[in-house]
């Protein structure tokens, strides 16, 4: 018996093997995008604003990455995509000198290379799109408060950890503004709450105890946002002492709506995904280079560029009106 | 059945079921081969087919592969180890501290690195032999001490980066031609090859696999020959984890999360039997590789990337391929009692006299 299994077998790799064609060459630009973990709802949100702006542009938007938090997968997602001849990678890093390997992988065979959310080493991107700025975060929370008290009153922070690298230089540029523009404010204490909520709730309790005249409580760490609010809920000071931070929104619906919260400031994730991408396909066009003061972005307008930072420029302020529209 | 020394037995070595799985893996190159090639807009040859994409299956599935050479002699004494890859983790992060808090020269650190491992491979061996706990259990339990000393040691924060290029050579650089681990590998593989099929204690690895109690009674000393096993696969973790370390530039506690499944998927894969006694180091080989070529190929299909869903389509194609190979499996018995079947049949009943 001659192995008629084995003859066929060998028949149909023949086949496999001689119909090998390469699949019409896909004229469209084409961009990767990466999350840091690919379930998470604010980089879904980001992703949200991201189709939109490939739409726009009439690019192919890849958007892959681990799903869950994972260097190692994020490596081989690139070098993947490297491989694939992709023209723009944008990657939020997870750890920044697992990726840049990577990176530089990439842009040593001419792709594109961004970063947005988080960055990696400045020498294996381009540029970054960076969300916020300390400067327009502190701004944005002092402006925020001033106006909310008629820009006269008692204030306290609330922050992670008094020495936290993040909410001290949020803090040093809230005092910076506050000594500027609002001298009818007074900044009364700076509390920590170890990123714990129910130590930021208790330690707003007792700022309220101590300081009857305070009007406003200003957290600057996302559990905070919560602790204060549930704080001033169940001492039924609902409106006479007012609560904004800086958080997520989902996390602080039910206090906005409730009307204990009145602004959570964060950034547009979805306007962070549009511009990453009219960022990246500029760059892969030759439209974006090194040296660039601004760059327009579609239907949000032009953007400023500091140094190889593509600011997403002011805080958002999530409110009553648009806050369920987000989720994340 | 005149002379059956002179001829090759052609029909056994071709229903071997290595010669399956190398059907399989070839069947599956091309099809990525065929499928996931392409030319991109700038005209350059893309995906699957370029030798980047070779190397890189190379490269990524290189830990996965030492795991799985080290789980080969283990599976065979009918034991299992859930901890390599644990102890990956931790000796990846003892490897970090070794170089940049305790300042040892990289080699230094290797050295040190590798006899943790041995020790975490001992620390399995003397509870399993000892205490004559199964080492399902053991290694169930060692698995979260390993993975938990090393978030302890780094509180889960700190990552070591920062290593030299000549180390990170080990992990990203080529060396006559091939990724420098590829060599390492090899290596490796010819090691416990020549241990498993070429030695004595590699007869003695399939007959405790086949009955501890009578390996035992045949002069076998059983427990030193599992605590060996167990060292070695310590050893081959910490190997892998300096590999690991040097190809992503980082040590961090994560390292090498998950990958004792992938490794014990590939064993199998390979046709060892997880109740032990038998089991070939070529088997582990063509399985190891026909589950790299399968998650880097699928990455590679233009369906696949549209879908955004590489890493969940190929943690359910690995599961399709274990499924369809061990069906395959049991394809050349069926075939061989049919046969004997028809012959049974078409002889008349007088041969039985």
């Amino acid at each position: 018996m001659k192995n008629p299994i084995l003859r066929h077998l060998a028949r149909a790799l023949l086949l496999v093997g001689a119909a090998t064609s390469l699949v019409a060459a896909d004229t469209k630009l084409m961009v990767a995008m990466m999350p840091k973990a690919k379930g998470n709802a604010y980089f879904l949100s980001c992703k949200a604003g991201a189709d939109r702006a490939a739409k726009e542009l009439g690019v192919d938007l890849l958007f892959d990455g681990p799903t869950d938090t994972n260097a190692a997968k994020q490596n081989e997602i690139v070098e993947n995509w490297i491989t694939l001849g992709v023209d723009v990678i944008a990657v939020a890093a997870e750890n920044k000198e697992g990726i840049s390997t990577a990176l530089r992988k990439a842009r040593s065979q001419g792709i594109g290379v961004i970063t947005y959310d988080a960055d990696a080493l400045p020498d294996a991107r381009s540029f970054f799109v960076n969300q916020a700025t300390p400067e327009g975060i502190g701004y944005a929370l002092m402006d925020e408060a001033a106006r909310l008290c008629g820009e006269e009153g008692e204030f306290a922070i609330i922050t992670a950890t008094l020495t936290a690298a993040n909410q001290r230089e949020w803090q040093k540029h809230i005092e910076a503004r506050l000594g500027d523009k609002y001298p009818k404010m007074k900044l009364v204490a700076v509390r920590p709450c170890d990123d714990l909520k129910d130590r930021a709730q208790s330690e707003a309790t007792a700022l309220m105890s101590a300081n009857p005249k305070l009007k406003l409580l200003m957290a600057i760490c996302s559990p905070g946002v919560p602790g204060a609010a549930e704080a001033v809920k169940q001492a039924g000071k609902t409106g006479k002492v007012k609560v904004i931070g800086l958080g997520l929104p989902n996390e602080n619906k039910r206090y906005v709506h409730e009307g204990v919260t009145d602004a959570v400031i964060l950034w547009n994730t979805e306007d962070l995904g549009y511009l990453t991408v009219y960022a990246g396909v500029a760059l892969a066009n030759g439209e974006l280079k090194p040296g660039a003061s601004r760059i327009e972005a579609g239907s949000l307008g032009s953007f400023e560029i500091q140094g190889d930072n593509i600011l997403l420029g002011k805080p958002f302020l999530f409110t009553k009106e648009n806050i369920d529209r987000f989720n994340f | 059945m005149s002379s059956p020394s002179r001829q090759i037995d052609w029909k056994r070595i071709l229903f071997r079921y290595e010669m399956l799985l190398l059907v399989v893996l070839v069947v599956e190159w091309l099809l990525f081969y065929h499928f996931g090639t392409t030319t991109n807009r700038r005209g350059i040859v893309v995906g699957f087919g370029t030798m980047d994409r070779q190397f890189d299956i190379l490269r990524h599935s290189c830990e996965i592969g030492l795991l799985a050479l080290a789980l080969t002699p283990v599976i065979i004494t009918a034991g299992i180890d859930l901890s390599v890859a644990s102890l990956l983790g931790l000796c990846a992060i003892l490897f970090g501290k070794f170089h940049f808090d305790a300042g040892m020269p990289i080699p230094v650190a290797i050295v040190l690195t590798l006899a943790c491992g041995c020790t975490g491979g001992a620390l399995n061996a003397a509870l399993i032999t000892t205490l004559r706990l199964p080492p399902l259990i053991v290694t169930l339990g060692t698995y979260s001490l390993f993975r938990g000393l090393a978030e302890a040691i780094t509180h889960g924060a700190v990552t070591y980066t920062g290593f030299s290029d000549a180390f990170l050579t080990v992990g990203q650089g080529r060396w006559l031609g091939l990724p420098v681990q590829a060599w390492i590998f090899a290596g490796v593989a010819v090691s416990i090859w020549l241990l498993v099929h070429r030695t004595v204690h590699g007869r003695s690895f399939r007959a405790i696999g086949f009955s501890p109690e009578g390996a035992r009674f045949a002069g076998i000393p059983v427990n030193r020959r599992l605590a060996t096993v167990y060292m070695l696969a310590g050893l081959i973790a910490a190997l892998a984890a300096v590999i690991y370390t040097a190809r992503l530039g980082q040590a961090k506690a994560d390292a090498g999360m998950g990958y004792e499944l992938f490794a014990i998927t590939a064993v199998v894969l390979g046709g060892t039997s997880i109740f032990g006694g038998t089991g070939t180091v070529v088997g582990t080989l063509l399985g190891v590789a026909a589950i790299a070529v399968l998650k880097n190929g699928l990455a590679t299909l233009p369906v696949v990337i549209r879908m955004n869903a590489a890493e969940e389509m190929s943690g359910l194609m690995t599961g399709v391929l274990l499924l369809v190979a061990l069906t395959g499996s049991i394809v050349p018995g069926v075939l061989s009692k049919l046969r004997a079947r028809r012959q049974a049949a078409s002889t008349p009943s007088q041969t039985l006299a």
